[in-house]
């Protein structure tokens, strides 16, 4: 029996292994269809920071398109983070500010949406000039979902959980946090409570409820080992939060399985013809 | 080529294939098979499948060759006669039925064709539906010496590997194309799994095990490299690197399986005729 104590051990990656490895992803996905580099959104948090230093090495800082995306509101002190990863890297970083954008749409159309719609507002905006800047460079745009992330849902659909190649994707929270520090993120960076920054002071574990080392811990015991809710409560977690996540996994799996296609032909996209995108 | 001769180089030609371009890969194994004539090698093992990459999916119909009638195949067993060459492949068979195949070329043409006996289809496995099962194992002969050609799943059952041996294989070639696992040790976690087999093999077979992996990304998979050469008995000789493609070439006397079982008789002691349980 894997017991509490042992759990985040067995997280624990090889960084130099995982490293080579997600940078050969990169490399591969970028030369696969022949594209110049990767263009990737900096935040200012850890996993953009991770991904942007993990496509540096891959593909060589000049590959590495970063930009910075900031509304009105956005904490100052992503903007530094966010300068102080590229600068950390040797990435150029340009910023465009998106107020403009988002105040035209919620002032004349919807003056009375809530925080997360301006939120997922912001978030697809983001996503959507990330996207046009790509075909402007020739690039893809580099992913930056942890699987923490993925398997809670809290990401915005065709917002930040899009992209053309995701190196974070099986990487959870404290993975990233390890490898971040393992490539040289600033520390400043990896230690910050991690937030999306949609709105002033929010964090994401005030948002979840849980606190990142547990969510990450509990996720791996139901997803990856397949143990039932209860067999991860009798290991020392407490009910509520692991109801929690078992209720969040469940109610979020659509937003990672893209493109439900109505089967009609017997030769649906993806359901019938499985052909690689290699 | 009847005359028996013990000592051999082998190679492990850990290379990467691109997915489904038989051409590109083609031209890969011609390069590589001059290479490992350079260095004098007689028996050249290349992955599975490495003519067209792994995870075809729906392209796997599209890549499939007839081994006697195919100019590709022509190609490589002209390319160098003297060598033995163990070649990976979609076969099609006369009724239009689909193997996953090794073939030994040797001497200008097709001395040998096994066809993967097990075909895991499970967790990201799919081979049962694409390929149809092996029905025999044969000995093949390398300058008189009997060794057996075993396809990755069939490694994971100890039967295959001890009727090749108790029918007089002196050496075991496995190629694969397992995909791979990162967790805390140097070692991808998928290759302490391998080299606890080819080990354990070669210490209950008294028998040489050679395992050809590839390296290289398909998709969100990658695989590991880690090629390697068991002596008799279970201690490791060579191995290659990780992640990175290599030609690596060992000699090997396949008199130690001799001096091994005199000491270590425990082939001979195979019992067959024990009852129950049950």
């Amino acid at each position: 029996m894997i017991h509490r104590e042992s759990v985040a051990a067995r997280l624990a990656l090889h960084p130099e292994l995982a490293t080579a490895a997600l940078q050969d992803f990169i490399r591969d996905a970028v030369e696969t269809v022949g594209a110049r580099g990767v263009v990737v959104g900096l935040s200012g948090g850890v996993d953009s920071a991770l991904a942007a230093a993990l496509a540096a090495r891959a593909l060589g800082p000049e590959r590495v398109h970063a930009f910075f995306l900031p509304f009105r509101e956005t904490d100052p002190r992503s903007r530094q983070d966010a300068r102080a990863v590229a600068a950390a890297f040797g990435l150029a970083l340009a910023e465009i500010d998106i107020t403009a954008q988002i105040d035209a749409y919620f002032e004349r159309v919807e003056p009375a949406a809530d925080a997360t719609r301006r939120g997922n507002k912001m978030a697809r905006e983001r996503m959507s000039i990330l996207f046009d800047q790509s075909k402007k460079l020739g690039c893809l745009v580099l992913g930056t979902s942890n699987k923490t992330e993925i398997l809670l849902g809290y990401s915005t659909l065709f917002g930040d959980n899009a992209s053309s190649l995701n190196p974070l994707g099986d990487l959870y929270k404290q993975q990233v946090w390890g490898l971040a520090r393992h490539l040289g993120v600033p520390e400043a960076v990896v230690t910050k409570a991690a937030s999306a920054d949609l709105f002033p002071g929010q964090t994401d574990e005030a948002d979840l409820g849980v606190d990142y080392p547990t969510a990450d811990e509990v996720l791996f015991l139901l997803f990856d080992q397949g143990l039932l809710p209860d067999e991860v409560v009798a290991r020392g977690y407490a009910a509520e939060v692991v109801d929690r996540i078992v209720h969040l996994e469940k109610t979020n799996r659509f937003k990672r399985r893209m493109m439900l296609i109505a089967r009609l032909s017997g030769s649906a996209v993806n359901l019938d013809r499985e052909i690689p995108r290699d | 080529m009847n005359d028996r001769r013990s000592r051999l180089r082998v190679g492990l030609a850990q290379i990467d294939a691109r997915l489904g371009d038989v051409d590109a890969n083609l031209d890969k194994h011609l390069a590589w098979i001059e290479r490992a004539r350079a260095e004098r090698v007689d028996l050249l093992l290349f992955p599975e499948l490495s003519l067209t990459g792994y995870r075809l999916l729906h392209l796997t119909s599209r890549v499939a060759l007839r081994p006697a009638e195919s100019p590709v195949v022509a190609r490589l067993a002209a390319a160098a006669p003297e060598l033995a060459v163990v070649v990976g492949l979609v076969e099609e068979d006369e009724r239009g039925f689909l193997f996953n195949t090794a073939l030994l070329l040797h001497g200008g043409r097709i001395e040998h064709v096994h066809r993967k006996l097990y075909l895991p289809t499970y967790g990201i496995f799919q081979e049962g539906r694409f390929f149809g099962e092996g029905k025999r194992l044969e000995l093949c002969r390398l300058f008189g010496n009997p060794f057996g050609i075993l396809v990755c799943e069939d490694f994971w059952h100890s039967d295959p590997a001890e009727k090749l041996v108790r029918a007089g294989a002196k050496l075991l070639a496995v190629v694969s194309a397992a995909p791979g696992r990162i967790g805390a040790a140097p070692m991808p976690v998928s290759q302490e799994a391998w080299e606890s087999l080819t080990r354990a093999s070669a210490l209950l077979n008294t028998c040489w095990v050679l395992y050809c992996g590839r390296v290289g990304w398909e998709e969100g998979t990658f695989y590991t490299g880690g090629s390697h050469v068991v002596r008799p008995g279970g201690e490791l000789l060579a191995r290659a690197a990780y992640l990175e493609e290599e030609l690596l070439v060992a000699e090997i006397d396949l008199r130690e399986v001799d001096r091994l079982r005199w000491r270590l008789p425990i082939l001979d002691a195979e019992r067959t005729d024990i009852e129950g349980p049950s």
